[in-house]
Order: structure tokens, then C-alpha cells, then sequence
């Protein structure tokens, strides 16, 4: 891939943020996963997309709403019935998919530019996700590997819990740098840190 | 206001887009009936109890959802997405087939 | 009323002082205070002057139910006004100041309308504003001058103009159990569930967690009630499965245990720290609630029961106990139930001799009269209190024997400082009244207790008529239990509670009718007297919520917190009938005040998200002057110095017509549709046929409405067998994307499409004009790019600096003309390399602007003309309607109204005037500048067009298409343009569009 530009270039800036007394609360980053891929199955076809996802990822997904599996470099959770979302630091995950998963089988959407990544990490992740998503997040509702697909305002979100405080956000790339903003803006009042 | 999406839980309704009356059947799409076709498109009935809807969580998973509402309690009594079969009408006497689109 | 502090006791830390102003003057406080305790405890009694009548008010209660007591709090410029002083906690620097009142406080002259009483009474405002004929001025309009004036010396504190510079944030909270209030009920819940391994939400809307523990004086099981609740507290806040949150209002309990609560969190402090909200608005989600929300004592009605030295005789005693004030040196009580001699007994610690008793009962308690005499207090039951003296300070009270009803004989005189006032209690049962069903009137408690549950919520404590705290810690312990649904609870050992709890139940007395002048107020805060209330009867306005609308009783800020029941009480009286046939009002949100920037909270100043093209950043960089369109930001003009808009976008058309532009395209709606099925799928949606379309090509597509109206138009393109990328308007690309799902989902879940918004997914460029070719050969490689390998409508992948690229041929503007779509990231890259490759061209970036006036020299059609009201044939696109096949709309589109001839339809229209015309401005066939005729269609866009040199607009217009060549004017009142046009075919430039197939 040649040189990408990414929506926070402009507005992401290394450094600890406001309440840098307190403890910092947050860490904010972009992650820029090399692929980003929607798989859908149709009605019937869902096994069969799950066995796709794990032969190109390794990754075995449950069957119940928003499973999900973090590995190594790739992650996927589920994002509504039958679809689900597939993260890869590598690039080219979308044609892999497709070379599992046939038009018979299921479609193959690449979404790596059209999503953006933004980690959130640390001790306050799960209240400053509160801020902005009507989702509970506790660790017993919201496991390790757990998506969710909900909104704030006008931001269409899905993330992923990727650790104990970590979770990964992935918003609509055109509102990205807006989304960013409101993260930071909500971040301070804990101090955050941006990377 | 809550609505349960049987994919994603219960959620806000403000996650949720309105997408109309549950009740009505599309005519053929073949057919010239405009009578059928007027029904569709504009006969509702102002229902002062349960009323079937259709929601879309829009913020969520996407999916339509087939959802009973008592219009005077809010109250919601039933959620399933509009791929899933519709429950079985808790009387089983002369079950009346409901015609699909 | 000589109020003091008292050397030991309560919550207040009396080695540290805090400094702070009220009305100009400095006094001091401790930590602890609230702005009411503290004055109380520097003499202070006079706090403000009552809204309609301005009559000087002192404090009534302690807490979140007062009515009097409001002020201004000022904070750097920002005025906060009408806060009752009993909310406000202390510190350091804090200013305050009373209100409604002029010039001073202490003098103020409007405080005249209390003798002008008569004409300002219930209804007076829509009696008043109609009516008689003063010179000129006729009936309402007269009043519309005096308005001005009555307002201003009507009503409560005033708002500030500075604007508010605080943060006010949201929040979504989760928990198994909500409880609201955390007296000994609350607690005793909050454990129980927590036991049980809830997950616990307890919210105190009082700075300390503890409710009457704080203050009844009371020991359980040997400890004081105080340091109990502390204990508790301390407990409570150990385990991690509770939430404890103090400052918190729970002001509303919406549908589906969706509870809405208020968080003061900076409010107590004299600054925040860094990010710090001022406020968070809670969004709780409880599985179940429990509703510890304890009761409010009410007021009895009696001539002159407003004069400051009255109060509420539980605030008092909250003086006392939690405040360590004393309120007075000589008190009388007024009672008609045992709780105020709890309150006697308590003053009488401080100090203060209680001078008398007056009770309406006839008979006192064993227990009472135990208390009186351990007072030393002179007992007068069977009396009432008939009258108050003293100026803006009670100096002494009137009382006559009382039979029940009516009272009789002689008035006799008692010096008094200071009268403690209990009318009964009525339980805090609006949340319950919010979340459903009808209260339950109680004989006994002579109250309202809640209702039914309608939601899943379960009460405890004094909320529920519990008042002995004994019970309401058993009663919170089971409610919290029940509320988790537990089973194997720890068995409570029911706690050994001491002290003084006289019952609540009192002797159904409300009101006191002395023979005396004087004015007996309901609601304190709204000057609503019991003779309002018997004039709203007389008047007709008998049930409760008229009531309440006629008289303003329980509108106030308060909502009523005192004054529900009283009102009721003497409103049932004068219909005879019993209290709950008249019936109590819904309560409604907000239990107590909000503010409001707590509900924008974080959309405060920041309404709507930004939405940004991939190449934002550039346009900004090379002087656009962006345009919002919905919540995307595009380039309206690249102006270059001293340039107008209109300079601007006229140079920027020219270039494309002779040479080539560039624009960006990226916010036009993108759909991936995908599937076996996609090219059936799309037959259905389209007026067009889609499933015949070759790999590799493009068409042009209409959609409508099921109701045969036009909808939304755009390109598709075929990148594969069984893959469509979908593109839509801009500004419809959200409903286009919700329509398509609804087809799939709910009318034919039988096609195997998936559709997903891959609108973020690519940037897109168009490049347009004669010598856009000779650009994209400079730059693309891994494809040509000749009239052979890309011919009109064809698709081709190629690189560009490197990049992946998509292009398409195809024209808005009339001019051969490609887009160009690659990765989003990548956008400003391919951007910058096809503006490098265009040097040589002289490639400009042109905006919205000249994009607009291309189409419209074309007569391309866009949102202002499918408005949701035209069909395809009102915009000439019936060549597109098949009539191979059904698609959404077929079947409605041809209902006669849809057809007819004199329909509204596009048509191009040339002002003769060759001046600009403005969309909205109406067409008319006669023209006539001081009658507007009628209309007969509208302008919908209009540009000057550098390709025929004159202005030029789209109208829709009746009958349009007959119109043709003939003349017509353009009417726009509003804006003064007048004059004559000529209507003409919409396509202005090119009609057979030879230059884009070129």
C-alpha cells in the first residue's frame, strides 16, 4: 500500500492531556490495521462463513451475538446476525477472505479505509465509553473478545473489548477526527495520554 | 424506552429508527390492484392497545425488528426480527394463515 | 427570630471557616453549611420577597423542598438564579444574592402589591389581558404595554446574559439495583441487595449520605443515628459492586426502569478540577429500583403562616440536630400530629425555650404530653394558631380555642421568635406517580402513598408510610432483597432504636380560617392563597389539574413539594367532597430542577459532528471556502482575492467548460450490493433495468417511493457478477441505504443481497472538462484511458502515483468528464497527482457552487427538485420508467393525480431582466407588486451561466412542459425581485450532449 493519509493526522499529538495531576485515566491511539473486512453469511450459510473466517484467520468464533476472538494480529467479532467484522495487521485480508468464502457462501466487504481505529486503554476505558454509548461494559457483560454495534448521535460505532481495560472503536472514517475530539474532550477530566 | 433486539439486547429506543406499521402486506408486486396498493401505502389503523410495528435498530445491528407495542403503556410484548417466523397465536383453534410478501 | 449556632453537634466542622457573601456582606460558615445554615446561624432570617405579592420570606424547610428561599448564586460572570439557599452548599468565595426585590431587600417597593392582593388573584392574568378600551389603545393591546412592565416585577431571579462557560457531561450507568435515598432505608437496601451480589447504584440528592439519620437525634442499637448511617456508608463504599453517588437528584422515571439523574459535581467546590464537569447527567438503566425516597412535612394554612420565623418544623429540627443552628430563643410549635414534639424536644437541647404547644387536637398522646412537660412547654390543645405578628420578622403568635372546624372565642397573644409549623406528612412519592399509575389516598396518614408499581420497583421507609425508623430499616432490608430477587438472605436482627419518634398520623386539619385579615398561603412559592383556591371553585376549575393550571399551585420551581396536599384539602372541601375524589395531579418530571446543559451536555456548543471528505485538510489548505451540507463540509468556492462567491464559481464553471476542473465527490453516497441475487435486487429498486448490465459499466438509475413519487437518483456500477457499488445523493444516502434494508429485510427476505455503506470506503474525484482526458493519460497507468478502453458509462482499474484507482466515465456537468475512487486514505494522494498531472491543463479545483451552476446549464435534477412532491415525469425522466418489469413505485406512480398535465414540472426559466433571482421565489402569470398573485410554481436553483452568458434558473412550474417560450414573472415580496421571465426548456446548454460523448 503506498502512503496513506489518515482522518487524525492533523489532529493526533503525542503528549499527556489536562488532568495530568490525577493519574492518567486514559491512553487514546490510532491503531491503522492493515485490513479491516466485513463477512456476511446468508440465512443458511452462516457455519460455513465461520469456518472461512477461521481457515484464512485461525480464528473460531462462537455462534452467539457479538462473539469474538482476539489473536496474535487478527481479532473478529460478530456485528448483527451472521455478519462479522475481521481486523488484520496485515494487508490484503479481504482477498484471503474472498478465496474462502464465495458469492455462494457469503460477500466479502473491505472496509480498511472506510473504518477508523482508535484504541482507548486503561482504568477509566470503560467510563469514558459510558460517556458516549447507552452499552453496559462491565467485564461480566462485556467479556474479553465481546463486539457491539451501537451509536452515538449521528457516530455509528463497533467495538471490541481486546483486553481487561482495552477495547478498540471502530468508527466511519468521515467521522473519525469529529469522534476523535469528543474522546479527548471527554478523556479529561481523568488526564489522558495520547500515543 | 427499551426495546430488546434479539441480536444485540435491550437497547435505547433512540438506537432504534421507526419503519412503519407491522400489519401491512404487500400486494403482488405484479399486481394493478390500487385498491391492495392504497391499502398498503396508506390505510393504518389507529390502534389504542398492542399494535405489531416495525423497528429498525439502525444503531445497532441493522436488522428489522417485528415488534408489539402497547400503545398506551409502552409496553412491549414481543421482539423478534422480521426473518424469524412469527410465534404461534396462543390460541391453536382455526388458525388463519397469515399471508407473506 | 435570633438564630445561633450552637457550640457542639451535627455535621458542621467548626475549626475551619469559610468565607462568603450574600447580598454584598461578608460572613462566615463552616464546612458542612449549606448558604441557609450558615446565614441562619449569622442572624440572618429575611431571604427574599415572594413572587407575585413580594412579601418578605424567611426560610421554611431544609432541604430540596423549599419554597421561599431562593437566590441568585454568581459564579465568575455566570448568574444562576432561583436556587433554593438550602441546596446551596458553602464554599469558599461563594456569592449569592436574594432576589425579586428593588432596591434593597430589606425595602422593597414593590412589596405594595400585597395590599393590591384583590386585583392579582387566582386567574388574573387571563382575566386581565382583555378587555376595556384606553384611548387608542383597544382591549389586549393595552395590556401588551403593561406586560412588560408586570412581568418584570413579577416572577423569580433573574438569568444573566454572560454565557455559560461550565462543562455538563453525560453519562450511561448500568446496575441490578437502583436505590434512590439513603436514610436508614436506603442503607439498609443499598446492603441487602449488595449482600446478594447486585450490582448497587445508591443515589443521595443531599451532599451527606444518610437522610433522618442525620437528624432525628435517634440511637440505633446504642449508636447515635448519625454515626450508624456513617458506618454504613463507610461499609457500603468498601465493596466494589456498589456505586455510591451523593449530589444526585433522581429527577425522572421514565419507561422501563430508564431512570434519569442530575450529579452536582463541582457545585460545592469554588473551582473544578481540569475537565471536571460541572454537572453529569445520568442515564441509569436498573433492573429494579428501590424507591427510599422518605416524605415531606407539609404546612399548615393560617393567616400570616408565610411570615419569616415560620417554618416547617422538621427543618428546624434539621437545624438543630445536622446544622447545629438554633432557630430561635423563644418557639412555639403548631401541630396537628405527634412529630413535632420530636422537634420541640430538639430545641429545647439547643437551648431555646418552647413557649408553647398548640395542638388542634383535642386529645394529646401520653407520649406528647411526656415531651411537653419534659420541655417545659405550655400545652394548649384544642387551639389553633389564628394569626402572626411581627414585621419582616415574627414577633409573636395569636391562637383561639379550635374545635376541628371552626375557631371560637378570644384571641389570646403569645411572644414567639420563631413557630415550628407540622401539618402532617406526605410521603416523596413522585417518582412512583412519574413511572405509572394513581396514588393511594391514606386515612390515617391523612397523604398520598404511592401506587400500584407499574414498573419494577419496590418501596421502602417513609416513602412507603413507614415512618419509625425501625421499620424502614426492615422495610429497606426486605425491599432490597426483593429487589434482587434473593432468597437466602442473612436474617436481620431488627435494630434497637431510641429516642423521641412521635407518630405521623395526624388529625385532619389543613387549614385554619381565622377571622383575622391576613393572607393563608398554599403554595408559598407561586403566592397561592386558600382563598385562590376557593376562587378557582367558585370559578369552575374544581379537579386537580385544573386547579393547577388556574392557580399556578405546584408550578413552581418546588413543583408543589409542600403545598400538593394542603391545595387538595381545601379544594375538596369547598366541592364537600373527600379529598381523593379530587384527586392528586400526575407528578411529572423533573422532581427537582435541572439544568439544561446538563441535557445537551457533551452536544453543548458542539451540535453535530463534523463529517470530513479524505481531502479536507487540501481544499482547506488551497483557500475553500466550505459549505455545511447536512453534516458533511464541502468546498462552496476556491476564491482567490477579492473575488465575490459569484466571481468565484463563474470562473470555476468557465475552466471546466473550456479545460478541466477537478471536484470532489467523496460524500456521495456509497452502497456495496452484494450477492447472487444483487442484479434481480436492483430491478426492483430501480425504475430501470440493472440485472442486463455488463461487467465493467455503469448506468444511470432512478429510484421511488412506494407511493410512486421520485425519490433518489444516481450511478451503479457493475464490478462484478455479482457485486454492484451503489452510488446516491448526498444528502439521501442515509434513507437510501435504510430503504434498500427494509426491502431485504421485511418485504424480501428471500434474496440473498447483502448491502453495506462503503460511503467512507473510497475518495472520489471527478475530473470534467474538454481536456480531463489528456489529464488522466498524463497520470494513469495500467490502463488507457481512450474513447475504446473507457468509452461513456465504462469502468476501468488503473494506478495513479502508485494508488489502486477506479475511474468511471461519466458526467454531471455536461462535459466529458471521469471519477476517479480509490482507497480514502489514499484520496489526497491521487488528489494531489491528478492536480500535478493537470498542471500543464491549467486544472482548477472548483466547489458546490460551480458544481450547481454545470447542472443547472444541463438541467440535471438534484434534491431541490426531487423534493419528495415530483414524480419522474414532472422531471422528464419518464424514459426511464420500464415497462418490462414491477419496481417500488410502479404500481402508484401512474394514479391520475400522478399524471396529470398540470402537475408542477421542470422547466428552465431566463429572467428578462438579466438580474439574479433567488430560489423560493415564486413564478406568477401577472404580475402585481402590492397583491401577490396567485402562484404558479417556484424557482428552485438558479446560477450565472458563463456558457450562455446571462442568468439562468430551474422553476417548477404548472403545466411547465406547455409553458415553453412562453412569458411569465418572477413575485418574491419578501425580497423585493419583480420582473418579467421567459420559461424555456430545462437542458440550457448542450441538449443533445454531444460534448460529454465526445
Amino acid at each position: 500500500m503506498a502512503e496513506t493519509l489518515s482522518p487524525l493526522d492533523t489532529v493526533l499529538r503525542a503528549g499527556r492531556y489536562a488532568n495530568t495531576a490525577a493519574k492518567i485515566g486514559v491512553t487514546l491511539s490510532e491503531v491503522s490495521p492493515g485490513s479491516i473486512v466485513q463477512v456476511a453469511a446468508w440465512p443458511d450459510t452462516e457455519a460455513k462463513v465461520l469456518e472461512g473466517i477461521a481457515k484464512t484467520t485461525k480464528l473460531k468464533l462462537g455462534g452467539e451475538p457479538g462473539a469474538g476472538a482476539v489473536s496474535g494480529n487478527v481479532a473478529a467479532f460478530g456485528i448483527a446476525p451472521g455478519r462479522f467484522l475481521v481486523i488484520s495487521e496485515d494487508e490484503g485480508l479481504a482477498d484471503r477472505l474472498l478465496g474462502a468464502i464465495p458469492a455462494t457462501v457469503g460477500s466479502v466487504t473491505d472496509l480498511s479505509h472506510g473504518r477508523t481505529a482508535i484504541r482507548i486503554e486503561g482504568e477509566k476505558a470503560e467510563w469514558l465509553l459510558a460517556k458516549f454509548f447507552a452499552v453496559d461494559f462491565s467485564k461480566a457483560k462485556f467479556p474479553v473478545g465481546r463486539g457491539v454495534s451501537t451509536n452515538h448521535h449521528d457516530v455509528f460505532a463497533q467495538i471490541q473489548r481486546r483486553t481487561e481495560n482495552c477495547f478498540e472503536v471502530y468508527v466511519f472514517r468521515s467521522f473519525a477526527r469529529s469522534f476523535w475530539k469528543a474522546l479527548c474532550h471527554g478523556a479529561e477530566e481523568n488526564g489522558y495520554e495520547v500515543r | 424506552m427499551l426495546i430488546t433486539c434479539p441480536y444485540c439486547g435491550p437497547r435505547d429506543v433512540v438506537e432504534f429508527t421507526y419503519q412503519g406499521d407491522g400489519n401491512r402486506t404487500r400486494p403482488d408486486p405484479a399486481s394493478t390492484d390500487l385498491n391492495a396498493w392504497n391499502a398498503y401505502v396508506y390505510d393504518r389503523v389507529n390502534i389504542a392497545g398492542d399494535q405489531n410495528e416495525i423497528w429498525q435498530h439502525s444503531g445497532g445491528c441493522r436488522t428489522h425488528l417485528a415488534v408489539t407495542r402497547n400503545t398506551l403503556t409502552h409496553k412491549i410484548s414481543s421482539v423478534r426480527s422480521t426473518h424469524a417466523e412469527p410465534p404461534a397465536p396462543p390460541k391453536p383453534a382455526r388458525k388463519k394463515p397469515r399471508a407473506k410478501a | 427570630m435570633s438564630a445561633i449556632r450552637i457550640a457542639s453537634g451535627g455535621r458542621i466542622d467548626r475549626s475551619r471557616a469559610i468565607n462568603f457573601r450574600f447580598d454584598g456582606q461578608a460572613y462566615t460558615g463552616h464546612p458542612g453549611d449549606t448558604l441557609a445554615s450558615a446565614l441562619l446561624a449569622n442572624g440572618v432570617t429575611l431571604f427574599g420577597r415572594s413572587f407575585k405579592y413580594h412579601r418578605p420570606r424567611g426560610l421554611l424547610t431544609a432541604g430540596v423542598d423549599e419554597p421561599n428561599a431562593l437566590v441568585t448564586v454568581l459564579r465568575d460572570s455566570v448568574r444562576e438564579p432561583n436556587v433554593p439557599a438550602t441546596t446551596v452548599e458553602l464554599y469558599e468565595g461563594l456569592v449569592a444574592e436574594s432576589q425579586n426585590r428593588f432596591p434593597s431587600l430589606q425595602f422593597d417597593v414593590s412589596a405594595v402589591n400585597q395590599f393590591a392582593g384583590k386585583f392579582i388573584g387566582a386567574g388574573f392574568y387571563y382575566k386581565t389581558f382583555m378587555g376595556p378600551e384606553f384611548g387608542p389603545l383597544k382591549g389586549t393591546r393595552f395590556w401588551m404595554l403593561c406586560e412588560h412592565f408586570i412581568r418584570r416585577a413579577a416572577g423569580l431571579g433573574r438569568a444573566g446574559l454572560a454565557p455559560d462557560k461550565s462543562r455538563y457531561q453525560r453519562m450511561n450507568a448500568f446496575c441490578d439495583v437502583l436505590v434512590v435515598g439513603s436514610g436508614p432505608a436506603g442503607l439498609s437496601a443499598a446492603a441487602a441487595a449488595a449482600d446478594q451480589g447486585a450490582n448497587v447504584m445508591l443515589a443521595e440528592i443531599d451532599s451527606r449520605f444518610g437522610g433522618s439519620a442525620n437528624w432525628s437525634g435517634e440511637t440505633i442499637d446504642g449508636t447515635p443515628a448519625s454515626a450508624w448511617a456513617s458506618e454504613a456508608v463507610a461499609q457500603l463504599a468498601k465493596r466494589s459492586n456498589v456505586r455510591m453517588l451523593n449530589r444526585t437528584s433522581v429527577w425522572g422515571y421514565y419507561d422501563t426502569n430508564t431512570i434519569a439523574a442530575l450529579e452536582r459535581v463541582t457545585d460545592h467546590k469554588p473551582m473544578g478540577a481540569s475537565g471536571e464537569p460541572r454537572h453529569r447527567h445520568w442515564n441509569i438503566r436498573a433492573g429494579s429500583v428501590v424507591l427510599a425516597t422518605g416524605a415531606f412535612e407539609r404546612p399548615i394554612v393560617f393567616p400570616g403562616n408565610d411570615r419569616p420565623g415560620v417554618m416547617l418544623a422538621s427543618g428546624a429540627m434539621r437545624y438543630a440536630n445536622e446544622f447545629g443552628v438554633r432557630t430561635g430563643e423563644r418557639i412555639a410549635i403548631f401541630t396537628n400530629n405527634d412529630t413535632a414534639y420530636g422537634a420541640a424536644l430538639a430545641l429545647k437541647r439547643t437551648g431555646a425555650s418552647i413557649v408553647a404547644i398548640v395542638d388542634v387536637r383535642r386529645d394529646a398522646s401520653e407520649k406528647a404530653r411526656h415531651a411537653a412537660s419534659e420541655c417545659s412547654a405550655e400545652l394548649l390543645t384544642g387551639y389553633a394558631v389564628t394569626a402572626t405578628r411581627g414585621g419582616k420578622m415574627l414577633d409573636g403568635i395569636e391562637v383561639q380555642p379550635f374545635d376541628g372546624q371552626r375557631v371560637s372565642g378570644a384571641a389570646r397573644k403569645i411572644d414567639a421568635d420563631c413557630l415550628l409549623v407540622s401539618g402532617g406528612w406526605s410521603p416523596a412519592i413522585h417518582l412512583a406517580s412519574q413511572a405509572g399509575s394513581r396514588p393511594v389516598w391514606d386515612e390515617t396518614l391523612q397523604a398520598f402513598l404511592p401506587p400500584q408499581p407499574t414498573e419494577n420497583w419496590v418501596g421502602a421507609g417513609a416513602f412507603n408510610g413507614a415512618f419509625q425508623t425501625a421499620d424502614a430499616i426492615a422495610e429497606g432490608h426486605a425491599a432490597g432483597l426483593a429487589a434482587t430477587g434473593g432468597t437466602n438472605a442473612r436474617k436481620l436482627t431488627p435494630p434497637m432504636v431510641e429516642g423521641f419518634a412521635g407518630e405521623p398520623n395526624p388529625a385532619p386539619v389543613f387549614e385554619i380560617k381565622g377571622k383575622g385579615k391576613g393572607k393563608a398561603f398554599v403554595d408559598f412559592q407561586h403566592d397561592v392563597t386558600a382563598d385562590d383556591v376557593r376562587l378557582a371553585y367558585t370559578e369552575g376549575f374544581t379537579s386537580a389539574e385544573h386547579l393547577k393550571r388556574y392557580t399556578t399551585l405546584g408550578m413552581a420551581t418546588d413543583q408543589g413539594k409542600t403545598s400538593n396536599v394542603p391545595g387538595m384539602a381545601i379544594m375538596a372541601e369547598a366541592t364537600g367532597k373527600p379529598i381523593p375524589e379530587v384527586g392528586s395531579t400526575r407528578f411529572r418530571p423533573p422532581f427537582a430542577p435541572v439544568s439544561v446543559g446538563s441535557l445537551a451536555a457533551e452536544r453543548f456548543g458542539d451540535l453535530k459532528p463534523e463529517r470530513l471528505t479524505p481531502m479536507h485538510d487540501w481544499h482547506l489548505e488551497h483557500g475553500a471556502t466550505m459549505y455545511s451540507a447536512g453534516l458533511w463540509f464541502r468546498p462552496m468556492i476556491y476564491g482567490a482575492k477579492g473575488e465575490t462567491v459569484e466571481q468565484a464559481y463563474v470562473r470555476e464553471a468557465k475552466v471546466v467548460r473550456e479545460g478541466v476542473g477537478i471536484v470532489d465527490v467523496s460524500t456521495l453516497g456509497k452502497i456495496a450490493v452484494q450477492g447472487p441475487d444483487a442484479g434481480e435486487f436492483l430491478d426492483r429498486v430501480y425504475t430501470n433495468m440493472f440485472s442486463t448490465l455488463p461487467v465493467g459499466k455503469a448506468r444511470y438509475g432512478l429510484m421511488l417511493r412506494e407511493d410512486g413519487f421520485a425519490f433518489d437518483d444516481g450511478t451503479t456500477w457493475r464490478l462484478g457478477e455479482t457485486e454492484f457499488l451503489m452510488t446516491t445523493t448526498t444528502a439521501n444516502a442515509g434513507k437510501v441505504m435504510q430503504q434498500l434494508e427494509y426491502f431485504l429485510d421485511v418485504v424480501w427476505p428471500d434474496l440473498r443481497v447483502h448491502v453495506t455503506s462503503v460511503t467512507d470506503q473510497w475518495a472520489g474525484a471527478a475530473i470534467a472538462g474538454p481536456l480531463s482526458r489528456k489529464v488522466l493519460e498524463a497520470c494513469v497507468q495500467g490502463t488507457k484511458v481512450d474513447n475504446d478502453a473507457l468509452p461513456f458509462m465504462g469502468i476501468v482499474h488503473g494506478t495513479i502515483d502508485g494508488v489502486n484507482v477506479m475511474i468511471c466515465r461519466l458526467s454531471f456537468s455536461g462535459e466529458l468528464a471521469y471519477e476517479v475512487y480509490c482507497g480514502a486514505n489514499e484520496g489526497t494522494r491521487v488528489w494531489e497527482a491528478l492536480m500535478a498531472a493537470g498542471k500543464p491543463f491549467a486544472i482548477v479545483p472548483y466547489g458546490l457552487e460551480a458544481l450547481g451552476t454545470l447542472r443547472i446549464e444541463k438541467g440535471h435534477v438534484t434534491g431541490a427538485e426531487i423534493d419528495g412532491r415530483t414524480t419522474a415525469r414532472d422531471l422528464h425522466l419518464d424514459w426511464m420508467l420500464s415497462k418490462k418489469k414491477p419496481f417500488i413505485g410502479s404500481a402508484m406512480m401512474d394514479r391520475e393525480g400522478l399524471v396529470d398535465e398540470n402537475r408542477l414540472q421542470l422547466v428552465g426559466i431566463v429572467p428578462l431582466d438579466n438580474r439574479p433571482i433567488n430560489g423560493g421565489a415564486h413564478i406568477v402569470e401577472q404580475l402585481h407588486e402590492d397583491h401577490p398573485m396567485n402562484s404558479i410554481g417556484h424557482v428552485t436553483a438558479m446560477c450565472y451561466s458563463p456558457a450562455l452568458g446571462k442568468y439562468i434558473a430551474l422553476a417548477l412550474v404548472k403545466g411547465g412542459k406547455a409553458r415553453r417560450g412562453t412569458r411569465a414573472y418572477v413575485s418574491d415580496p419578501l425580497r423585493k425581485r419583480f420582473g418579467p421571465v421567459e420559461i424555456v426548456s430545462h437542458h440550457f446548454f448542450d441538449p443533445d450532449g454531444s460534448r460529454m460523448h465526445g
